[in-house]
C-alpha cells in the first residue's frame, strides 16, 4: 500500500519502531511506543501537551505520559495525534499547598475553571489513515480508522472497530466493538463480520515497511 | 472512475433453491439465448438479484456439519447480551421486555444531528461571587459538542446530572411535567366517580359531562388520550365480556379465554344460551364520547397554529425526515424533537438454519471481543485475490482496462485448510452483461498445498520472501517476456497457487447494428435500450464457478476407534464467485 520509502527513511528503534525522518514528534519524553510500530512521513504526535490537572491516581513517579501507544501501530503519512483537553470547573483544591488557609482553599475551589489536557492512549494493531487528526481518550486494539477523518476529543473507540474514511467521530463518542462507523457526523452503520476480524493484524503491514 | 481495487465476491449456494437468476435480469445476454442448455446454471452478476447472494469471503461462515457455506441470509441470529453502545452497560433481557429497547440511563442522542450529547451544568457562577458556590451544582442541560444544539433550546433542563432518562421522561419541551401514568389513572379515576351519576344514557349524557366539570373537547397530549381510550375500551370490554366475570382481566382476546370459548361454543350450537347473553350485551357496546373516555374531536382550527408558525418561523424550523424518523411521535417543527435515548445493541450468536449448530457465539460479556465458537468460511474455503500480470508502475496501478487489448490477470488461490485441496475453475467465454468480455482460463485445474501451523509460517517468514523473489526471476527467464503458458501454474508457494486469466475488455461502444444477434436487436427495439454506459457496467465482473475437492478426516464423531482407513474422506464443494478485475477505460 505505502510507496516504497527512499533509503534511509525511516529510523528503528531498539523495540522495533520504525520512525520516518520526516515525521514531527514534539515531546518524545512524553510518548510510550510500545514497539514495532510504524510512524509514517509528516505524522504529528503532539506529546507536549501534557495534563495540567494533577490525578488524583499515583503517577507522580517518572515522566508523565501524553501519548501512550501500543504494539505494531501503524500511523500514515500526515495524521495527527493529540491529547484531548477540556475545561475544568472547580474543585481546585490541590492547587494550594497544604501551608495555605483554609478560607483560602474554598475560595480558590469556587473559582477554578483549568483546561487540561489527558493523556491519548492507543492499544495494539491500529491502523489511522493519512491526514487523520485523532484527538481520542482511547483506541482499543485493531481498530482501523481510514484516511481523512476527524476523531473527536474524548472519544472512545473500542476493540475491532473501524472507522470508514473521511469520518467524523463527535467528540465524546463511545463506538462499541465490531462497530463499522461512518458520516459526518459519525454513526454506526454496520458491523464488523466475523470473518473479517483476522483482516485487522498489522504484522505484515510492519514487515512491509522498510528502509 | 479514480480507482478501482479488484475484488471477489463468492455467491453462497443458498440462493440455488431460489429461481435461476438469469432469468430476471432483461439486459443480461444469457437471458437472451436461453434456449443454450449448455451454460444453463451460469451465474450472472449483474442480474438484479445477484446482489443479494454475492458476499466477500470475510462475511461468510462455514457450517461443519452441512459442510455448506452459510451467509448472513441463512443464519439465525440470537441475542446473547443487550447492551447500550454509549455507556456499555449490559441490560438483562427481563429490563428490555420492561423498559423497551432504549438505555435507561443518561445516553441520549441529538435530535438534530445524533451525535452524542453529554450532560453539562448550566452557567457557572460569575466571578468574584463566594455565595454562588451551591449553585455549581446548578441546573444541567444536555449539550451536542457536535451542532452546538442544547437540551434548553426546546426548554429542559434537569436538577440532577444523572438518570436523565427518568428526568427527561417527566418533563415535556418547554418543561411542562408530563403527568405520568399513574397520574393519570387517578385522574381518570376520580374523574369517573364525578361523573358517575348521568352519563351513560344517551346524547343528553355529554351535556351532564359538561356540567360536571368535565371538559368534552379538552385538549390531552397523545399519552393521555391513548391511555383514556384504552382504559375506556378495556372497561367496555369487560362489561360486554362474561369471562370477566369469571375474574380474568378484561380487554384480553386471548383464544384460551373462556369468553371466547362460548363465543365459539355458541357459533357450534347455533344460538344457545351464550348467544343469548351476548345479543343482550350487545346494547351496551358503545364508543368513547369525551375526552375523558378518549374521545378527540378534530376541531378545523387545531392547525391553525401550526400553520401560523409554519409562516412565521419558515422552512428552518421544521425538521426533516431523518430526524422525524429517530423520534417516537409526530414531530413537524425542531421544537418539538427530544433528545434521542440511545438504542441497544445486540451481541448475537448465529446457527445454521438447516441443522441448528451453532457457527458464531461470542462471549456474553460486554467488554469481551472473544468468540467461543467461530466458524468462519474464511478458515475453509480457498481465498482468491486478483492482481495484474504485468508488473505496473504505481502510478500506472489504477490504470483502466484497454478495449480489445488482451489483459492478464494472476489469481492466487491460498488454501487454509490443513489438506491439499483440488481446485477446478469455470468460467463463460464471456462476461454476461452487454459489454461481453472474453474470458480465458489458461489453467483451470491444479492443487493448491496444505496450509502449516502459524508457528512454522512465522519462523519460515524471513526467508520467504526472498524464495518467491526467485521464483519469479526463473520463471522470466524460462519462458521470456513474461509469457503465460496454457495449462501450467503460473507460480506457486507451500499452501498457495497463482494461476493465469486472460481478459479480453469489450468495447464499450455499442456493437454495430449488422454484428447483433436476432434477438438483440429485437430486444433493443422493445426496451429502447439505450446506448450509454450504465453505472459500473464498465467494471468487468467474471463469474467463476470453483470446485474444491479435498480428504479430510472425518472428525473425533467415532472416538477413533482405530479406523484409520474410513477416517478419511472426500469432500467436495463448489460455489460460484464473482471477480472484479477491473474498469474499461
Amino acid at each position: 500500500m505505502s510507496k516504497k520509502p527512499v533509503k534511509g527513511e525511516y529510523i528503528e528503534t531498539d523495540t522495533g519502531n520504525k520512525v520516518s525522518r520526516r515525521s514531527q514528534i514534539i515531546g518524545t519524553t512524553n510518548i510510550i511506543l510500545g514497539g514495532k510500530t510504524v510512524i509514517q512521513a509528516e505524522v504529528i504526535i503532539r506529546g507536549d501537551l501534557l495534563r495540567t490537572y494533577p490525578s488524583s491516581s499515583s503517577e507522580g513517579k517518572g515522566n508523565p505520559v501524553a501519548v501512550a501507544i501500543g504494539r505494531y501501530c501503524f500511523f500514515s503519512r500526515g495524521c495527527e495525534l493529540r491529547p484531548p483537553g477540556k475545561m475544568y470547573k472547580g474543585y481546585l483544591l490541590f492547587l494550594l499547598p497544604s501551608s495555605s488557609p483554609s478560607y483560602l482553599q474554598h475560595e480558590l475551589m469556587v473559582f477554578g475553571s483549568t483546561f487540561s489536557h489527558y493523556p491519548l492512549k492507543i492499544a495494539d494493531h491500529v491502523l489511522i489513515g493519512p491526514g487523520t487528526i485523532v484527538e481520542a481518550a482511547l483506541i482499543g486494539s485493531h481498530v482501523s480508522i481510514g484516511a481523512g477523518c476527524v476523531i473527536g476529543k474524548f472519544a472512545i473507540i473500542k476493540d475491532y472497530a473501524r472507522v470508514l474514511d473521511g469520518t467524523v467521530v463527535p467528540p465524546n463518542m463511545v463506538i462499541p466493538s465490531f462497530s463499522v462507523v461512518g458520516g459526518r457526523p459519525g454513526r454506526v452503520v454496520g458491523e464488523v463480520s466475523e470473518g473479517e476480524v483476522d483482516g485487522f493484524d498489522l504484522r505484515e503491514v510492519y514487515r512491509g515497511v522498510g528502509n | 472512475m479514480s480507482t478501482f481495487t479488484p475484488y471477489t465476491y463468492f455467491q453462497c449456494p443458498c440462493t440455488d433453491s431460489s429461481p435461476p437468476v438469469r432469468n430476471i435480469g432483461s439486459d443480461s445476454p444469457t437471458s437472451i439465448h436461453s434456449s443454450s442448455s449448455e451454460d444453463e446454471k451460469a451465474f450472472d452478476p449483474r442480474a438484479p438479484r445477484a446482489n443479494y447472494s454475492l458476499y466477500p469471503l470475510e462475511h461468510l461462515l462455514y457450517c461443519e456439519d452441512c459442510h455448506q457455506i452459510r451467509c448472513p441470509r441463512c443464519v439465525l441470529d440470537e441475542i446473547v447480551t443487550y447492551y447500550c453502545p454509549n455507556c456499555l452497560f449490559e441490560v438483562p433481557s427481563s429490563t428490555v421486555k420492561s423498559e423497551g429497547t432504549r438505555c435507561t440511563r443518561s445516553c441520549f442522542q441529538c435530535p438534530i444531528c445524533i451525535a452524542p450529547l453529554s450532560v453539562s451544568s448550566l452557567e457557572a457562577p460569575p466571578e468574584g461571587l463566594g455565595a454562588e458556590h451551591a449553585s455549581q451544582g446548578g441546573p444541567y442541560v444536555l449539550n451536542c459538542p457536535h451542532c452546538s444544539w442544547s437540551s434548553k433550546e426546546i426548554g429542559i433542563q434537569f436538577d440532577k446530572p444523572n438518570g436523565i432518562f427518568t428526568q427527561l421522561s417527566k418533563i415535556k419541551n418547554g418543561g411542562d411535567p408530563v403527568i405520568t401514568a399513574r397520574e393519570r389513572r387517578k385522574d381518570r379515576e376520580e374523574r369517573s366517580r364525578d361523573s358517575a351519576p348521568g352519563p351513560v344514557t344517551d346524547e343528553d349524557g355529554v351535556q351532564d359531562e359538561t356540567v360536571v366539570k368535565l371538559d368534552p373537547n379538552e385538549v390531552l397530549d397523545a399519552e393521555s388520550q391513548f391511555s383514556n381510550l384504552k382504559a375506556f375500551y378495556q372497561a367496555q370490554l369487560a362489561e360486554a365480556s362474561p369471562a370477566n366475570a369469571l375474574g380474568f382481566s378484561g380487554g384480553d382476546y386471548g383464544y384460551g379465554s373462556p369468553g371466547a370459548l362460548s363465543r365459539i361454543m355458541g357459533l357450534y350450537t347455533g344460538g344457545t344460551y351464550a348467544d343469548k347473553k351476548s345479543k343482550a350485551k350487545k346494547g351496551t357496546m358503545r364508543e368513547a364520547q369525551n375526552a375523558f373516555e378518549g374521545l378527540k374531536i378534530v376541531a378545523p382550527n387545531s392547525e391553525d397554529a401550526l400553520i401560523a408558525k409554519l409562516q412565521n418561523e419558515g422552512w428552518d424550523a421544521t425538521s426533516s425526515s431523518l430526524q422525524r424518523d429517530e423520534q417516537s411521535t409526530h414531530t413537524p417543527f425542531i421544537s418539538d424533537l427530544r433528545p434521542i435515548a440511545y438504542l441497544l445493541r445486540t451481541k448475537r450468536s448465529k446457527r445454521c438454519k438447516t441443522c441448528r449448530h451453532i457457527l458464531s457465539k461470542p462471549e456474553a460479556k460486554i467488554q469481551t471481543t472473544r468468540f467461543r465458537i467461530r466458524l468462519v468460511a474464511l478458515n475453509y474455503i480457498p481465498s482468491i485475490s486478483i492482481k495484474p500480470l504485468q508488473p505496473l508502475l504505481s502510478t500506472q496501478l489504477q490504470a483502466p482496462l484497454v478495449p480489445m487489448k488482451p489483459t492478464q490477470f494472476l489469481l492466487t488461490f491460498k488454501n487454509p485448510l490443513f489438506e491439499s485441496v483440488k481446485v477446478n475453475i469455470a468460467t463463460p467465454a464471456q462476461t454476461p452483461g452487454r459489454f461481453a468480455s472474453k474470458i480465458t482460463i489458461l489453467c483451470p485445474q491444479f492443487e493448491v498445498g496444505a496450509n502449516t501451523d502459524a508457528w512454522e509460517e512465522a519462523l519460515r517468514d524471513g526467508s520467504k520472501g526472498v524464495e518467491r523473489e526467485k521464483r519469479r526471476t526463473k520463471a522470466e527467464a524460462s519462458e521470456g517476456q513474461l509469457q503465460a503458458e496454457a495449462g501450467k501454474v503460473w507460480e506457486r508457494g507451500r499452501n498457495w497457487v497463482s494461476v493465469v486469466v486472460e481478459v479480453i475488455p469489450a468495447s464499450l461502444k455499442p456493437s454495430p447494428d449488422f454484428l447483433k444477434t436476432e434477438a438483440q436487436r429485437k430486444l433493443a427495439e422493445e426496451g429502447g435500450e439505450d446506448d450509454r454506459v450504465r453505472e459500473d457496467e464498465d467494471v468487468v465482473e467474471i463469474p467463476v464457478f470453483v470446485r474444491v475437492e479435498w480428504e479430510a478426516d472425518t472428525g473425533g464423531e467415532d472416538g477413533g476407534l482405530g479406523k484409520e482407513k474410513e477416517g478419511r474422506e472426500k469432500r467436495e464443494l463448489a460455489y460460484w464467485c464473482v471477480l472484479g478485475v477491473g474498469r474499461i477505460g
